[in-house]
């Protein structure tokens, strides 16, 4: 099969969906006119998914099943509704709760930053708001168990190697259990549809992610944000983007953050 | 307040019922287990709905939706049965030509049953494209993976459906 054809039967299916970029998609649709084979293919494509989009079975929940979801709503009370409401330390509750809900809150973590809502942003650059909201979701997504972490170990000699093979470039991994931020290990996470090194640090029960990636853009100062009670503070120096994000209180972080500066200062 | 809450809630996520319902019915595959897992998923949605503030209410139903069924069944989407083409290739119901509402039970039949023997990954991206609708961007967002992931999920999916109904016809 010539090289393009090979391309274009992996494109066929997001062509069907309308999910390639415009140019991919014009380049698909040209080549359907010209070669029969991979035409055949589409329309056996076209078929298959016509077929499981009129025939696959969309349930309708029984009566019974709403009746109780309205009666056990009813006997519930809406937490962090309670918590926004009544008491000056709610946001503590929130936090707890953002972190059990995991993936469902990294949803609603993207969507209120994806409307500028929530985001309170400190300096940064352009639009830093789309990189903030994969952080983030990324973080509150390893709250979840099991999630935090690949490799876990507290000695940066295990971690540090761990990356290799896994990534094209090769991420600070530092000890500060002296100053109380003892490493726990580390994984790999994708922002911005790239795989990134998150080396995560503890401080008391608080979990602190640090992203990093290589990038081409000049050194950037210090940002700090803000976002749904997790505090989020980036900088760019010498090739590599880094963002750190905890429910540490901001001051806690902050001095956190300085401490990877200096050794990166010093590093590069 | 509270009660333009509970307005809200039965506005918006109340109404969303069968696609939760048709989710979890799929990834389950049983009637009872998924009536357990949208109810325990509408109780949590309901708890954090306060500080839901807009936006895609089905894709953030439906993460929970799928991340309950998965808790129920105490196994991620990865490990799934190994599946066997082979040995699965006699199951499908015979055709019957002569009633056209019998074709189109058994081809749903066909369709169910093809879809069943997936794989969990590639059975979740199927439901929340095809029958769900949910665009790559929120799928990836409901299952927690990439878009090309998903792109390439919902690729390899189609194409063992196409083989499974292609032998089974
Ligand atoms: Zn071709």
């Amino acid at each position: 099969m010539p090289a393009f054809c090979q391309t274009a039967r992996d494109s066929l299916s997001a062509y069907v969906d309308g999910e390639l970029p415009p140019d991919r998609a014009a380049e698909i649709a040209d080549h359907l006119t010209t070669c029969p084979a991979c035409s055949a293919e589409y329309q056996a494509l076209l078929e298959t998914v016509a077929a499981l989009r009129s025939q696959l079975t969309r349930f309708t929940a029984p009566d019974v099943l709403r009746a109780r979801i309205r009666a056990a709503v009813a006997a519930t009370p809406s937490e962090s509704v309670a918590a926004e409401q009544i008491r000056p330390s709610a946001r503590n509750d929130r936090r707890r709760l953002t972190r059990a809900l995991g993936v469902a809150a990294a949803v609603f973590v993207g969507a209120a930053l994806g409307a500028g809502g929530t985001l309170v942003a400190a300096g940064g650059g352009r639009n830093a708001a789309p990189v903030a909201s994969e952080v983030l979701a990324s973080h509150v997504r390893s709250l979840i168990p099991d999630h935090l972490t690949d490799v876990r170990s507290s000695d940066q000699h295990n971690v540090k190697p761990w990356f290799n093979g896994r990534l094209d470039y090769s991420p600070t991994v530092l000890r500060f259990d002296d100053q109380g931020y003892p490493l726990i290990g580390g994984r790999v996470d994708y922002v911005g549809g790239r795989p990134v090194a998150v080396v995560v640090y503890g401080r008391r029960q608080h979990m602190i992610n640090v992203f990093s990636w290589p990038t081409g853009s000049g050194d950037a100062p210090v940002a700090t944000r803000t976002v749904n009670g997790y505090n989020m503070i980036s900088w760019r120096h010498g090739g590599s983007e880094r963002w750190v994000v905890s429910d540490l209180n901001a001051a806690e972080l902050r001095s956190f953050a300085a401490l990877l500066q200096r050794a990166d200062s010093v590093s590069s | 307040m509270s009660h333009s809450v509970l307005d809200r809630f039965e506005q918006t996520i109340v109404p969303l019922l069968d696609d939760a319902y048709t989710l979890a019915r799929h990834l389950l595959r049983d009637e009872h287990d998924a009536q357990d897992v949208v109810q325990e998923a509408y109780l949590r949605a309901w708890r954090y709905f306060g500080g839901f503030h807009g936006g895609d209410e089905r894709a953030w139903l439906l993460t929970i939706v799928r991340n309950c069924s998965y808790t129920w069944r105490r196994k991620g989407p990865a490990e799934h049965v190994p599946y066997d083409d082979e040995a699965h290739s006699a199951d499908a119901p015979a055709r019957n030509g002569a009633d056209a509402r019998a074709i189109d039970d058994s081809e749903r039949q066909r369709l169910t049953s093809a879809l069943d023997r997936l794989p969990a990954e590639f059975r979740e991206a199927l439901v929340l494209r095809e029958i769900e609708g949910l665009s790559y961007h929120d799928i990836a967002r409901v299952t927690g993976v990439p878009v090309g992931t998903v792109m390439s999920r919902l690729a390899r999916a189609r194409e063992r459906m196409r083989r499974l109904l292609k032998r089974t016809a």
